[in-house]
């Protein structure tokens, strides 16, 4: 029994039960505010082993037998993918629990929270270490149910702050703000809508092939065997966990709103894990598909264009919004989305590139969480200093927080793709694969990734701009000497840079020279050129007023909202009223309908009992005849 | 063959012989009665019929003991009334002769005229129900007659239109006799109106002989013909079952609803004549329709008995309701298995359904006349009778396949 990997996935769980079942007893106890620091200890633990596996595991599988007679067993792997996810995973985890240490020091329900915090990254980590499906699921589900527990956890809604949305805005029918218990709500059940054709594709999988281990599966006999309807169909039905949980449209809302749950929540579950994990498994999926193998079978060409055309109209529609956004979280979500858009887009790509692709999308991955993780740890440093969710602030602000304005600038940067960064040469990367894409399915997804990656630096160049220079003053600071905050994002914004030195070093297996190459290239010059002219422009004109209508329109995200509180809710509404109108029917058919037809159909049966003989007689004389009469017509 | 001869005339002499004792002594008529039913069982002893003579002289002496609860006019020849009518259910299974078959009809038949006349505590004697009764007996008896005569020369001159018109008679007779609708308005008047402790014979062991009789009687002079007419029982079937099972939801009388009870159970009996052409499927369906016959009596055996003493044993009366209603182990469920089967296995899939939708139907009566019924546990006759009928009830608990193989053997003559 390897112990280590063990521990790696018990050890945050079992270092936050004692807060969790101490909180109940003792709630805001000063022994009580104490425990976090063994929670964080614990994610500390499952840091040091994802180091250790990344720097010393051998590639492979490893396992315990679960239920051996049905060949499912617990399956880790470690492969290039899993190792540098998992590393990333706990690193990021332990850095945002540090910060969590201080940001979350006066909640009133800090056992809910770091026990559901821990658990989600002991979840996160099973996602991401495993190789069998089944047990992926059950990681899977512990992300739904802590994301849950985390998004509302202030599920007193009493706090302003905690809100999306300007409180008390209507548009028609539709309220434009929710609290966190609603966020909450939002998230699991939008999750659950991909979880259950994702459960039924897992199973089928599982009786077409006997075998749910991904690197093991032969995809492309499965494929083959069902032909291209059914690969089609199977692979969507799958797709549609990885879609509601990376906020592919249509199912982005809950992602909006998910930012009414703490920052340090938002920082984890929608920069690194939780959205990312969508992403991950289509990598990990494909990965081991090899789809660019698969072109004599058919229906793959068809699922992997879908997919891609979906991952860069949400990038699109994500880049969008954010440009319209002026809360500083909800801002931050929708670049999330879009980039996760970006990462499925280049994903799919690889159908018609080859494996590189998967790895250009794995390495934005990558430096999207860190960039994004920071600026989500800035932007909840912001909302604590000024109290406000909405962008503001200016220079006097940017004064008094210099590690959060490095920070700000740093990863905005190195997000947005500005040479020579990091997300530069790995949206240098894209823009090579989707160039080559031309020749096969047109020029459309070139242009849709070049038009999200301009939007992409305005709007990161916004949120600077509006919150560290040309926002509005802010009222009131509380800037209260926070150590651990700074401390947190600082470490997780370096290591952008550690990123930028494998790229230009080339000393990845993988990636080797090849993102060097695609950077130096004109065309990816070009696309860096304009995106730093446009990331100056937006740093220095952050907002257009002559605008303002359409970027109302943006920021309230198209009304896409309708879909979840309005659309799907009367469905709901209407079938909900069928039931009712049905059980009425029922309910009469069984206390009314039935009995009265059986009780008047009784009273007639009963009725001929008059009691006398020569009535009598004559029925039955009269039946004998008739039935004798008829017999001898010839009917009998 | 001899000791059946002998037997049965030695239980006819100790029936009379109990019959003239009442003018002494009552008790020297019952032990006369019994005493003879005791003989017919021993001397079946060695047959392969046995259990189901066992069976008949089980009821046979239940009902006696019923006929004792109370004294009436004609107390202690009831006794041998009775006695006769048992002797005679167990003795027409061991032949084949229409005109043996014939004389055991009315021989079963007649004793109830006079049983249906007489009242207890001094009242005056049910003319006028017995009238009913009788006049529907004669009018039956007459058409089963005539019918059985037409089949039998049809049968050796291959006039299939005499055929027809035999058959046709023959189920009208049967069903005027036991009670199928629609010729069954006599039973409720007869059911509510007449003494219970009669009609505890009269509803239960009397209706065995004319189905016997009928089942024999078609098998011996069976024509291609017949094939074509089944559907005319199936017909008298499903009519019979609906107006019982619905007739007895509203009634409120126990005797009332047992009235309708008696018709929907026929219509489950008279179906299996349906199946009569079908040779896989015969044995079985015959076998339910026995066993349907048997828990009948039985049943109602007690039920009128338990009306005549206002109640009986709660867990009692509930184990016969269930029974009745088809709830396994119990013998009421295997008998409805039977039938379900052998219709469902000749095709009849649509009268198999029917019956199950009209077991759903009678649940709730059954348990309206066990909870009318049911009450406080007290040593007695009737109690007696009750707990008898319900070990019957509980005999099956193992599967009866030998009641199947029982069946078979009816039909080999002796």
């Amino acid at each position: 029994m390897n112990w280590e990997l063990i521990f790696l996935f018990i050890s945050p769980v079992l270092c936050s039960l004692p807060i969790a079942f101490f909180w109940v007893k003792e709630p805001g106890s000063e022994r009580a505010r104490k425990l976090p620091l063994l929670s964080v200890f614990g994610l500390f633990i499952s840091f040091v082993i994802a180091i250790h596996i990344l720097l010393k595991y051998p590639d492979g599988t490893y396992t315990i037998p679960w239920l051996p007679e049905y060949n499912i067993n617990f399956v880790f792997i470690f492969d290039y993918l899993s190792k540098y996810m998992g590393a990333l995973t706990a690193f990021i985890a332990f850095m945002i629990g540090i910060y969590g240490l201080e940001y979350m020091k006066h909640d009133y329900r800090l056992g809910w929270y770091w026990f559901f915090f821990n658990m989600f990254t002991a979840s996160m980590l099973l996602v991401v270490y495993s190789d069998n499906l089944l047990m992926l699921l059950i990681g899977w589900e512990g992300l739904g149910l802590a994301s849950w527990g985390l998004i509302g956890h202030w599920f007193r809604d009493d706090d302003e702050l905690a809100y999306v949305g300007i409180i008390g805005r209507k548009i028609g029918p539709l309220k434009m703000y929710w609290p966190p218990s609603y966020g909450g709500w939002r998230a699991i059940s939008t999750i659950r809508v991909g979880d259950m054709p994702m459960f039924f594709a897992v199973a089928a999988i599982y009786a077409l092939t006997g075998n749910l281990n991904i690197s093991q599966i032969h995809w492309g006999m499965l494929f083959s065997k069902i032909g291209a309807a059914g690969t089609v169909f199977l692979m969507l039905c799958f797709l549609m966990g990885p879609f509601t949980k990376s906020a592919q449209l249509p199912f982005s809302e809950w992602l909006m709103t998910a930012m009414t749950g703490p920052t340090t929540v938002s920082a984890l579950l929608h920069s690194a894990t939780m959205v990312a994990a969508g992403t991950y498994l289509f990598i990990r999926m494909s990965w081991y598909i090899h789809p660019w193998a698969l072109h004599s079978v058919p229906g793959v060409a068809v699922l992997y264009f879908f997919v891609m055309l979906l991952g860069l109209i949400s990038a699109f529609y994500g880049a969008l919004v954010a440009i319209g956004c002026l809360e500083r979280k909800v801002l931050l979500a929708a670049s999330t989305m879009s980039s996760l858009g970006l990462m499925f887009g280049c994903a799919a790509a690889s159908y018609w590139f080859g494996k590189l692709a998967l790895v250009i999308a794995f390495w934005y991955l990558l430096t999207h969480a860190f960039a994004k993780a920071t600026l989500f740890l800035v932007a909840g440093h912001l909302i604590h200093a000024t109290h406000t969710r909405f962008c503001c602030g200016d220079l006097s602000l940017a004064k008094k927080m210099k590690t959060g304005l490095v920070a700000t600038i740093i990863a905005t940067v190195a997000l947005g793709g500005l040479p020579p960064l990091t997300a530069y040469w790995v949206k240098a990367g894209m823009d090579g694969v989707m160039h080559h894409l031309v020749e096969m399915v047109g020029s459309t997804p070139l242009y849709l990734l070049i038009l999200t990656s301009l939007l992409y630096s305005a709007f990161l160049a916004k949120f600077l701009s509006l919150n560290f220079w040309k926002g509005c003053k802010c009222s009131s600071l509380h800037l209260h000497e926070e150590r651990l905050m700074p401390f947190a994002y600082a470490c997780v914004v370096s290591m952008v840079f550690l990123l930028l030195y494998k790229i230009l070093s080339g000393t990845d297996p993988l990636v080797e020279k090849h993102l060097l190459e695609f950077g130096l290239e004109k065309d990816s010059l070009m696309v860096g050129l304009g995106v730093t002219a446009t990331y100056l422009f937006a740093l220095v004109v952050p907002r257009i007023s002559v605008l303002s209508p359409i970027g109302t329109f943006l920021g309230d995200r198209m009304y896409l909202p309708a879909l979840n509180d309005f659309i799907v809710p009367s469905i709901g509404w209407a079938i909900s009223k069928l039931i009712e109108y049905t059980h009425k029917a029922i309910d009469w058919f069984c206390h009314f309908g039935l009995p009265d037809f059986m009780l008047s159909i009784s009273r007639r049966i009963r009725s001929i009992q008059v009691g006398y003989l020569r009535v009598y007689m004559k029925i039955a004389l009269a039946f004998v005849m008739l039935t004798i009469f008829v017999s001898m017509m010839g009917w009998l | 063959m001899m000791v059946l001869l002998l037997s049965a005339l030695v239980s006819l002499i100790l029936i009379v012989f109990g019959a003239v004792c009442s003018l002494k002594d009552l008790r020297l008529s019952l032990a006369a009665s019994i005493l003879a039913l005791i003989i017919v069982l021993v001397s079946s002893i060695t047959t392969q019929l046995f259990p189901y003579v066992l069976l008949v002289v089980a009821i046979g002496i239940l009902t006696v003991f019923s006929m004792s609860i109370r004294e009436n006019q004609i107390s202690g020849v009831d006794y041998s009334l009775v006695a006769l009518i048992a002797l005679i259910t167990a003795y027409i299974a061991y032949t084949n002769d229409i005109s043996f078959i014939l004389a055991a009809f009315v021989i079963a038949s007649v004793p109830t005229y006079a049983l249906v006349f007489v009242s207890t505590d001094g009242a005056k004697p049910h003319v006028d129900v017995a009238l009913k009764y009788i006049v529907f007996m004669v009018l039956a008896t007459v058409l089963f007659i005539i019918g059985t005569l037409f089949l039998a020369y049809s049968n050796s001159s291959g006039n299939t239109m005499l055929y027809t018109l035999g058959f046709v008679m023959l189920i009208l007779g049967l069903g005027m006799e036991v009670g199928c609708a629609p010729m069954h308005e006599w039973v409720p008047d007869v059911f509510s109106a007449a003494d219970p402790l009669p009609l505890s014979v009269v509803a239960s062991i009397t209706k065995i002989v004319p189905f016997v009789a009928a089942y024999k009687i078609i098998l011996l002079t069976a024509l291609p013909q017949l094939s074509k007419l089944t559907i005319f029982v199936a017909f008298i079937a499903v009519i019979s079952m609906f107006t019982g099972n619905i007739g007895a939801l509203t009634a409120k009388e126990t005797g009332r609803i047992l009235a309708y009870s008696t018709v929907a159970n026929m219509g489950y009996v008279i179906a299996t004549l349906a199946i009569v052409t079908s040779k896989n499927y015969l044995y079985l369906a015959f076998a339910g329709a026995l066993l349907q016959l048997i828990v009948n009596a039985f049943g109602k055996a007690s039920f009128f008995a338990s009306i005549k003493t206002n109640g009986c044993s709660r867990p009692l009366m509930y184990l016969l309701a269930l029974s009745f209603i088809g709830l396994p182990p119990l013998m009421g469920f295997w008998s409805k298995f039977f039938i379900l089967t052998s219709l469902v296995g000749a095709g009849l899939i649509w009268l198999a359904f029917l019956l199950i939708v009209n077991s759903a139907i009678s649940i709730p009566y059954y348990l309206r006349i066990a909870r009318n019924l049911a009450g406080e546990t007290f040593p007695g006759k009737v109690t007696a009778i009750a707990l008898i009928s319900s070990v019957a009830m509980l005999i099956t608990v193992l599967p009866p396949n030998w009641f199947v193989s029982l069946a078979k053997a009816f039909f080999g003559g002796v």
